[in-house]
């Protein structure tokens, strides 16, 4: 038997292994407890048809924060990134397409054919992203300030960032203010005129969310992922293998630095002693015992459902409750013999326009509808997609010759009216629908089909409401104030329960950053 | 030439004619100038039909800031504020929701559809005035610029910052909730009788562009909790005489410490020299000189129109361009011969002497948001009716009534055809609409008057015909209205301030615009600035 296990960390997704391997690095001695029989959690590489592989969750890393790649040195591990050089093409309903570049400068000179307003302001939109996105960066893995008692090192961090924010010229100061609570519909069009541009930048505000463009505040997605990648097209940011290739590797990386992983591992409950964390409790009824818990659950899963209610204070629990994670995002993954050809595709992208993400939602209004029809409990028959076709850059996920079309749509609400019960294939069809306006010979193709809704996101997965971000990234709920205003610093009321989830700041997506920044609280905690 | 007044303020409305006030009592020399024939701006009474005397926009009033009511010694000048007693909601399934001013009988009553709700109703009530009291000073302040903190405004802010933490834990979890959330996911947190979400959201969207699950839309909320009446705490009333009365007492009162007043004098331009602002050109060509010019209309008409473009830096250009009016709302007015009858409480009551809210369902006023998202008025609105002739007979004659109705959502951008074409088939809209609750409706109107957003524009110079002079969204609020830097209620232009709903705190009949801006120009004046 190795070394006295000393933390348990619950989930073995990206962030549940980036705690371990920060902690099992700092001398500690971790175990992480993974529900499935995979290690992965959102992050993860699944063959849904014989011979096809599919990341069945998030299928575009964060992307993952470079900085915690390098610490823990995760290519090493076999983690390798694939940049394409088209990040999205974006058919129109006219049949033709915009491509969005990695090189900002080639696709305003593409831009330049729609509109020559558009080509300037796409420039202008970059260059801002990238200066607001230096200034907010740094908070990325620092703790959020306790605002009842804000430590020396909290102060130190923000007032570096204050500092930043202050160097920046005064025109991106006001807009780093007046974006954070704007409706993305509103920025886009404070940029670019086309109606397509407008739309495929703006669905980056809504990715994941359960609102639509024309809601205050979807803007702040935006500057969140200005503070990874400020590229104006979005990041698009893959894992050689899939998703799941990239928690392999952590798992490697956390084995290696002295973690264990468990899979088959169901944690029942958080056991406390005088209130006190201390271990947790299988469904088989084995008991592992630590002196600290660390929590990749959702906040709701682990609050409400692992801790025993009479641990927490009852207005907590109600904030809890109160914590919004309403999923409206579903999967749909399609094995293909071929490769479909979209609209307008070769005139935009050339060769490689399929190879970074496809974009589905000509324009603003589009959108906006997807997501009403979300707001009454229905699913949008005509939904907003984003779309990839891995195989085209990592042809090890199907057979030879054979694609994988890997899509996520919205809007697809949690609670559908009358229930998901026998409405799964409907989705499939409407979305697969939705494609072939844009896609026509791609119905031919298919050959094999998966629909996750978010119920089974949440069934499978284990994501509360079937939110893939553990929680929407709302105001009120990111910064200081996520999952809930004071408990910010990975804490919660229950001493030795720490949350290093995508609940905590800074949120979803994959970037390592929550179950990184938790650790260090976790190691400072545990050495007192 | 010598200078005959020290300013001239742009707009007899509420917000022109306090700020006068306030400067002639520091001793200025102050003209008001205002294009229409009468006084008030959107807090008007006018007798649209013989006999019957219309609050033709504005129409209940809570937040005018009752320093400013004492200040003007408002009531002696006429000023008398009638009580709003309740709102009532009728439901489509023969039920209503009828709330009143008595706490007990509300509790009772909506205890009858919830008995959790009744509970969460105090509370509610409760934390909100707490939040009241919080945001409460920040009306009163001018917003600090955070990209040139100087010593006032990191003062300012610290100030705000120390505020917040002397809060409790829990009211400080429900600050953040109100500056950031949807109205209806705040009140769903509280509640779970849907009439009272709906009528309560309902608030939270009025004078926006924003439905009642839009995120921002909670702080809208809390706006119209700000008011406060004698004291009472959130109370609506009636001006007698209706909301034009508000305007002429205070004009009343301006008039007595030595503001001199002018209707019918529309304003083509603002005089410049050398990049300062000295004075006004009316539009039949008179000019009047002074040493500051305020103007309490919309940036759009006081930049765009009456300074031009080409006098102002690009960046302010663009800001001025890009502030959001979007007017979403109309009122339509009516005459009536009898009282309207309500299928789920008939007959002639107390519930007639309040706000009648006709907002069935949350998802009855988001659909209302949808159709207005895409280019149409709602083909169910929102509306929130009040009968003032109930507590005020002198606005209608004998056995007759006014009935005031607002409307939400009339976009002032249609999609299909324009508001001259569909003026009136939104009138019918909004008859359909009541009638399905009072079925006696039709037969009772007698005149009807119906308020575009377009006419908002046309007629009482609302830009977009936004009533609150652009939207109350976060991004336009506190030190970001009506632009980024320019929230001082100074302006690019040397000697030319703003004072009206468009700068810090906003819209709504509060007037604190105007006495703020007051005090830094006179702040300015003396330290030579201004």
């Amino acid at each position: 038997m190795a070394a006295q296990r000393d933390v348990v960390v619950i989930g073995a997704g990206p962030n549940g292994l980036t705690a371990a391997a920060s902690l099992a690095k700092a001398g500690f001695h971790p175990v992480v407890l993974e529900r499935r029989p995979v290690v992965g959690g959102v992050a993860v590489t699944e063959e849904f048809a014989p011979g096809f592989k599919v990341s069945s969750l998030l299928h575009a890393a964060g992307p993952f924060l470079p900085s915690i790649a390098a610490e823990l040195d995760l290519a090493k591990h076999g983690l390798s990134f694939i940049q394409t050089e088209v990040r999205v093409l974006s058919p129109g309903g006219d049949g033709k397409a915009i491509a969005l570049y990695s090189d900002p400068h080639k696709t305003a000179s593409e831009l330049e054919r729609v509109s020559s307003h558009d080509a300037k302001g796409y420039l202008d939109f970059h260059a801002t992203l990238g200066r607001i996105g230096r200034v907010l960066e740094p908070l990325l893995t620092m703790t959020p300030p306790d605002l009842d008692d804000p430590g020396l090192g909290a102060v130190w961090d923000l007032l570096g960032v204050g500092k930043k924010f202050r160097a920046l010229p005064r025109r991106d100061a006001f807009r780093l203010l007046r974006w954070g609570p704007m409706a993305v519909a509103d920025l886009v069009s404070e940029f670019f005129e086309t109606e397509l541009l407008r739309a495929t930048v703006a669905a980056r505000g809504i990715y994941g969310a359960f609102a639509g463009p024309w809601s205050a505040g979807t803007s702040l997605g935006l500057l969140l992922q200005a503070a990874t990648d400020a590229n104006a097209a979005g990041p698009a940011s893959f894992v050689r293998g899939g998703m799941g290739a990239l928690t392999q590797a952590l798992a490697s990386a956390a084995k290696a630095m002295g973690a264990e992983v468990r899979t088959n591992a169901d944690v029942a409950r958080i056991a406390t002693r005088d209130g006190v964390a201390a271990g947790v409790v299988l469904t088989t009824g084995e008991e592992v015992p630590a002196r600290a818990v660390v929590s990749t659950a959702d906040p709701k899963r682990t609050l409400l459902a692992l801790v025993d209610p009479v641990d927490l204070d009852p207005a907590f629990i109600q904030k809890v409750r109160n914590y919004r994670a309403h999923g409206a995002l579903a999967k749909v993954h399609l094995a293909l013999d071929g490769l479909p050809e979209f609209h307008g595709a070769k005139a935009a992208g050339g060769p490689n326009a399929l190879s970074g993400r496809i974009h589905i939602g000509p324009d603003v209004d589009y959108l906006e509808r997807a997501y009403d029809a979300a707001k009454y409990g229905d699913f949008s028959p005509h939904p907003y997609c984003d779309v990839t076709i891995p195989t085209l850059t990592d042809p090890q996920l199907a057979p030879s010759g054979k694609h994988v079309m890997s899509i996520a749509a919205q809007f697809a609400p949690h609670k559908l009216k009358g229930g998901w019960n026998g409405k799964r294939e409907t989705l499939g069809d409407a979305v697969v629908e939705t494609l072939a306006a844009f896609a026509p010979n791609l119905k031919s193709m298919i050959t094999a089909r998966q629909v996750l809704t978010p119920l089974d996101l949440e069934e499978t997965y284990g994501l509360t409401g079937g939110h893939v971000f553990h929680g929407e990234h709302a105001l009120d709920q990111l910064f200081t104030m996520r999952p809930i205003l004071d408990w910010a610093q990975y804490r919660t009321p229950v001493r030795g329960l720490y949350l290093a989830g995508s609940g905590a700041h800074p949120g979803g997506g994959v970037t390592g950053a929550p179950g990184w920044n938790a650790s260090r609280e976790v190691a400072k905690a545990l050495r007192r | 030439m010598s200078e005959k007044f020290d300013v001239v303020v742009i707009g007899g409305g509420h917000n022109g004619l306090i700020h006068a006030a306030y400067l002639q009592r520091a001793g200025k020399k102050v003209l008001v100038l205002e294009r229409r024939h009468v006084l008030g701006g959107a807090a008007v009474t006018e007798e649209v039909f013989p006999g019957f005397k219309f609050s033709v926009c504005s129409y209940v009033v809570s937040l005018l800031r009752p320093e400013i009511i004492r200040d003007l010694d408002l009531p002696r000048h006429g000023l008398e504020i009638l009580p709003l007693d309740g709102t009532f909601t009728p439901m489509l399934n023969g039920d209503h929701l009828w709330r009143v001013n008595d706490h007990a009988k509300t509790r009772r009553e909506i205890a009858r559809h919830s008995r959790v709700d009744a509970e969460a109703y105090d509370e509610y009530g409760k934390a909100m005035a707490d939040m009241g009291r919080f945001v409460k000073p920040i009306l009163g302040m001018t917003p600090p610029d955070p990209t040139k903190l100087n010593w006032k405004g990191l003062q300012d802010l610290l100030f705000l910052g120390k505020r917040f933490r002397s809060l409790s834990g829990e009211d400080k979890y429900n600050q953040v909730q109100l500056m950031t959330m949807s109205a209806v996911d705040f009140l769903d947190q509280w509640f779970e009788t849907d009439p009272l979400k709906a009528t309560m959201s309902a608030s939270g969207i009025i004078g926006t562009f924003l439905g009642v699950r839009s995120p921002g839309t909670a702080y809208v909320l809390l706006h119209h909790y700000m008011g406060d009446i004698d004291g009472a705490f959130r109370a609506w009333g009636f001006a007698r005489g209706g909301t034009g009365a508000i305007s002429n007492a205070i004009a009343a009162a301006a008039s007595e410490e030595g503001v001199e007043i002018r209707t019918k004098a529309p304003i083509a331009k603002i005089k410049l020299q050398a990049g300062r602002a000295t004075g006004v050109v009316l539009e039949n060509g008179e000019e009047i000189d002074a040493r500051i010019v305020s103007s309490s209309v919309d940036p759009r008409l006081t930049f765009m129109k009456m300074v031009g473009e080409k006098e102002l830096p690009g960046d302010f250009v663009e800001d001025i361009k890009r502030y959001k009016f979007r007017g979403s709302s109309g009122k339509v007015n009516f005459a009536l011969d009898a009282l309207p009858d309500f299928r789920s409480l008939p007959g002639p009551g107390a519930h007639l002497r309040g706000a009648i809210s006709i907002s069935p369902s949350v998802e009855y006023m988001e659909r209302a948001y949808d159709d207005a998202k895409y280019g149409r008025y709602s083909r169910r609105p929102y509306i929130d009716m009040v009968l003032p002739s109930l507590t005020d007979p002198s606005v209608a004659p004998p056995g007759k009534h006014v009935m005031s109705c607002f409307v939400q959502y009339a976009p002032y951008h249609l999609k299909d055809g324009d508001w001259d074409t569909e003026k009136e088939k939104f009138g019918d809209t909004v008859v359909d609409t009541i009638a399905e609750h009072a079925p006696n409706f039709k037969n009772i109107i007698r005149h009807r008057q119906v308020v575009t957003p377009l006419d908002l524009e046309r007629e009482w110079g609302l830009s977009e015909g936004n009533i609150f002079q652009g939207e109350l969204t976060l991004e336009q609020l506190f030190f970001l209205r009506p632009a980024p830097g320019w929230a001082q209620y100074r302006t690019p232009i040397r000697g030319l301030y703003m004072c009206g709903s468009a700068t810090h705190p906003g819209g709504g009949i509060m007037g604190a615009n105007g006495r703020n801006a007051a005090f830094k120009l006179l702040e300015d004046w003396k330290r030579g600035k201004a």
